[in-house]
């Protein structure tokens, strides 16, 4: 891919977001951030985004809250969105691919497992 | 950002994380509880655990994992609150403290083992805890499938353009079209990926998972079309085609697996090893085209435009593959599909991301808060502080000049103190985040010393500088120990006493004129003045002939190494006395005092500035110099009737304030007599102005000045890192002109000037 892919990080949690910053950065990804979903809606009113990477349990609004925001309306869409989670039961994936996540990450990530994650639906 | 640093984000968001578990937990002991309260004590402890587990903190992460699921059952409504529950969280969140305090110290893991049978228990207890014995288990094994062996050695990319020449070529729907072009080399094995209508679902973009399939060094064996419809019919949201992909013998099924990990039942993914045709012939079977599948992706694209509809990734995939395309195709597909907005050029076009490449913007709604770096904000409120100084200057430069900008000038001065109090203001932090610690305190005083403490909070919101609030941690706690140590009694005591056998510690803070008060006020004995004094007299602080006043025992507690404690306990007497606790609190500029009344309780309150870069101050002349004393120390000024001031000796005087006599300072001679050639204030005092200060040690004293100029804010300039520590000098401030001067330390001043037997008898001369 020629050009930087931009990915929005959003997480309440300020050290999870410092993490996923450190990771991806390191690995050629622009990354902004938000501290929760109302945040992120607003960052993406303002701006283009290649991947949304976002945690799950969060004030305001949640990362399911956010996903059906995000595929409710029609500019960002299609956008690929990756979940945070720390349990990678069936149970929670179905739930959360029905909830219109692209995929997810399991906390506690690797940086190689994350980039991979991110670089396998960022188009 | 190093990881030490993020790691240190991360403790300072577990004292956060525990501040709001603790106030979620008082509010369900309260009964005042909601369904946002138990899911702020859960996030709490679930944001601990995400960092624990990326941080590699196993303990803390095991420990958090049984809490969680806990509090997850709570959440859930299956494991009621009531007040043992709400114990055993506490309880739980103290163990919680205690493992974060581990893990940032390095030291062993608090023994949890007890209290996760508990947790456990209160799970089980309620029928909840089953389900949770697996709880964060591994992914479990996918299902197994056939597998095969042959192959071919096409390139995938190859591939898909002679995939297009067969749909443009007669669209051959009634057979599986194999493209293998070369020569067919045995493979291991074969996986055919046939991507149904949901997988361009979410986002999703199965093109990205074929050639990472291919990236694995999987070459393209068959192309299924034997379900595309005719053009006009063709649902872009739909999928159509399957690839049968051979695979190197070295690439393992779980890494294949993995690539379509995401897209779940969304794509079937089949293993087989009896040959290309034979795989392609079995899953042709798979009812890709089932009706009630369609419906679904129709009704999904009905409501977009069929670019912005998650099918238009059909399209998009075709037109993007870098490969040449034959033209009747480009042309089909760029009629029936407008430009994709996820092409590179339509990108392009769009609006930059406002993030710098490599950086990373923190995005903010109202109300939330943003982290920066405390040393920009002290370089913000510096040059404030510089910016206040500077309007100060241009006023009094403009005084003298007839200009007609009185109006400018104040709209000036008042956007200059605006901004000042906006900067001061983000460095203000609610003083509830140390009182939250305070639960906490008490439960462990309650368990070494079983005396139950209840906590009454008032104006937790009340703010006050950072660095204020780091500090006040230290001594609030030793002055909550001490109340709880010394102040209030026993149950039985209390209630031989007639109170209830409950204690009650009452925290309160608010502002008031320019400065925060805080108390610490117990219900309990008050202190024993009969007892403090004797221990004074043993300890040598007093002369046993001392007349001291009831304040003045009661401050007699503050004298260094004093402790009434008949025996010493480990609580409050950790080597750390209560003069510790005061010179805490004076290092933050602030003032503690004692209100005690026997038999019915003690109250501590602490006087502390707003901020500690700013203060305000009385700007004085003495002989050719000016000099600044900090407000914060000042009672009153006035200048005396020659009645008012009485000699003592031959070099000492008194000022008799309304009945009282305290010492007059002469801050000339105090400062080096050397200042002015004629001290016209020489004996006769009442010629000057006299400042009425107040002082930790020495009560209070009268300074006497030639006159007062002004009273203003200054911006306290440090004498120590600057030059070098001057004794009775606080530090350096920039006057409105341009000069600098020095601020008077008060307390260093009144005690070096005055003789130490002055100080203990002074108090004698009360007429």
């Amino acid at each position: 891919m020629s050009k930087t892919t931009r990915v929005l990080t959003v997480d309440d949690s300020a050290s999870m977001r410092a993490l996923l910053n450190h990771a991806l950065s390191n690995n050629g990804f622009d990354v902004s951030q938000a501290d929760d979903g109302v945040s992120a809606l607003e960052w993406l009113a303002l701006n283009e985004v290649d991947v949304v990477i976002t945690d799950i349990n969060m004030p305001r609004l949640d990362g399911f809250g956010l996903i059906e925001q995000v595929r409710g309306g029609t500019r960002h869409r299609d956008r690929p969105i990756l979940v945070l989670t720390t349990e990678s039961s069936d149970e929670k994936k179905a739930r959360a691919r029905a909830a219109g996540a692209t995929g997810w990450i399991v906390k506690p990530f690797d940086t190689d497992k994350l980039v991979a994650a991110v670089r396998r639906v960022a188009h | 950002m190093s990881p030490e640093e993020i790691q240190q984000i991360f403790f300072a968001e577990c004292e956060e994380s525990l501040a709001a578990a603790e106030a979620g937990l008082a509010a369900c002991k309260a009964g005042t509880h909601d369904s946002d309260t138990v899911n702020a004590v859960f996030r709490g402890v679930h944001s601990i655990k995400g960092g624990a587990g990326a941080f590699g903190f196993g303990a803390l992460q095991a420990y958090t994992h049984t809490f969680e699921t806990l509090l997850s059952d709570v959440r859930e409504g299956l494991v009621p609150i009531d007040p043992k529950l709400v114990d055993l969280l506490l309880r739980a969140l103290d163990t919680l403290a205690d493992h974060v305090e581990a893990a940032r110290e390095g030291g062993d893991a608090p023994a949890d083992a007890a209290l996760i049978v508990e947790m456990e228990g209160a799970m089980a207890a309620n029928g909840a805890g089953a389900a949770h014995v697996a709880a964060a288990e591994p992914d479990p094994e996918p299902e197994p499938a056939s597998t095969s062996s042959s192959g071919t050695d096409d390139d995938f990319g190859i591939d898909l353009d002679s995939l297009l020449d067969d749909l443009t070529g007669g669209f051959d729907v009634s057979a599986s079209a194999t493209v293998a072009g070369g020569a067919v080399e045995p493979a291991s094995w074969h996986v055919q990926v046939r991507p149904r209508a949901g997988a361009m679902r979410n986002g999703s973009e199965p093109l990205l998972m074929l050639r990472e399939v291919a990236s694995l060094g999987g070459r393209v064996a068959a192309c299924d079309v034997s379900q595309v419809p005719p053009l006009d019919s063709l649902d872009i949201a739909e999928g159509y085609l399957a690839w049968t992909f051979a695979m190197p013998a070295e690439v393992s099924e779980d890494a294949v697996r993995d690539i379509f990990d995401f897209i779940g039942d969304d794509c079937a993914v089949t293993f087989g090893d009896d040959g290309a045709e034979g795989a392609v012939a079995s899953t042709e079977l798979d009812p890709t085209t089932d009706p009630a599948e369609v419906g679904t992706a129709a009704a999904e694209a009905a409501d977009g435009t069929p670019a912005e509809a998650g099918g238009a990734s059909v399209a998009d995939s075709v037109a993007s593959q870098p490969a040449p395309v034959s033209p009747p195709v480009q042309t089909q597909v760029a009629s029936a599909v407008p430009p994709p907005a996820v092409e590179p050029a339509a990108t392009a076009a769009a609006p930059p991301a406002t993030a710098p490449a490599g950086g990373a913007a923190p995005v903010s709604g109202a109300g939330q808060s943003i982290r920066i770096d405390l040393f920009k904000l002290d370089r913000l409120i510096d040059l404030v502080g510089e910016l206040v100084i500077a309007q100060a200057m241009l006023v009094q430069r403009l005084e003298g000049v007839t200009i007609n900008a009185s109006e400018e000038l104040s709209l000036l001065e008042s956007l200059t103190r605006d901004i000042q109090e906006s900067a001061m203001s983000i460095r203000a932090q609610p003083i509830g985040s140390v009182f939250s610690r305070v639960p906490r305190i008490l439960r462990d005083l309650a368990a070494s010393t079983g005396k139950h403490v209840k906590l009454d909070v008032f104006g937790e919101t009340t703010e006050l500088d950072k660095t204020v609030i780091e500090r006040l941690g230290e001594p609030l706690t030793h002055l909550i120990r001490n109340a709880v140590d010394h102040g209030i009694e026993t149950a039985e005591a209390r209630i031989a006493a007639g109170k209830s056998p409950e204690g009650t510690l009452t925290l309160s803070a608010e502002h008031r004129a320019g400065r925060i008060l805080i108390s610490i006020a117990d219900d309990g004995a008050g202190i024993n003045r009969e007892r403090v004094l004797a221990k004074a007299i043993e300890k040598g602080i007093v002369s046993a002939d001392a007349q001291l006043s009831a304040e003045e025992i009661d401050n007699l507690i503050f004298a260094p190494g004093f402790s009434t404690a008949q025996v010493v306990s480990n609580i409050s007497g950790r080597g750390v006395g209560m003069d510790v606790v005061r010179q805490n609190v004076k290092d933050l500029g602030g003032r503690i005092t004692i209100e005690s009344n026997p038999g019915k309780g003690t109250a501590f309150i602490l006087t502390l500035p707003l901020t500690l870069a700013i203060s305000d101050g009385m700007i004085v002349n003495v002989c050719d110099q000016t000099l600044v004393v900090p407000l914060a120390h000042v009672v009153e000024s006035l200048r005396p009737s020659p009645d008012d001031v009485q000699g003592l000796g031959s070099s000492q005087a008194m000022l008799n304030v309304r009945g009282r006599f305290i010492p007059v300072i002469s801050l000339r001679e105090a400062l080096g007599a050397q200042m002015g050639s004629e001290d016209r204030l020489a004996g006769h005092p009442e010629q000057g102005v006299l400042i009425v200060v107040d002082t930790e040690s020495a009560g209070q004293a009268a300074l006497l000045v030639d006159d007062i100029q002004d009273q203003r804010q200054f911006v306290i300039k440090s004498l120590a890192t600057n030059f070098r520590p001057v004794e009775g000098v606080a530090g350096a401030t920039i006057l409105g002109d341009g000069r600098v001067a020095l601020i008077v330390d008060v307390d260093g001043l009144v005690a070096c000037a005055l003789p130490a037997q002055d100080r203990a008898g002074h108090e004698r001369q009360v007429a």
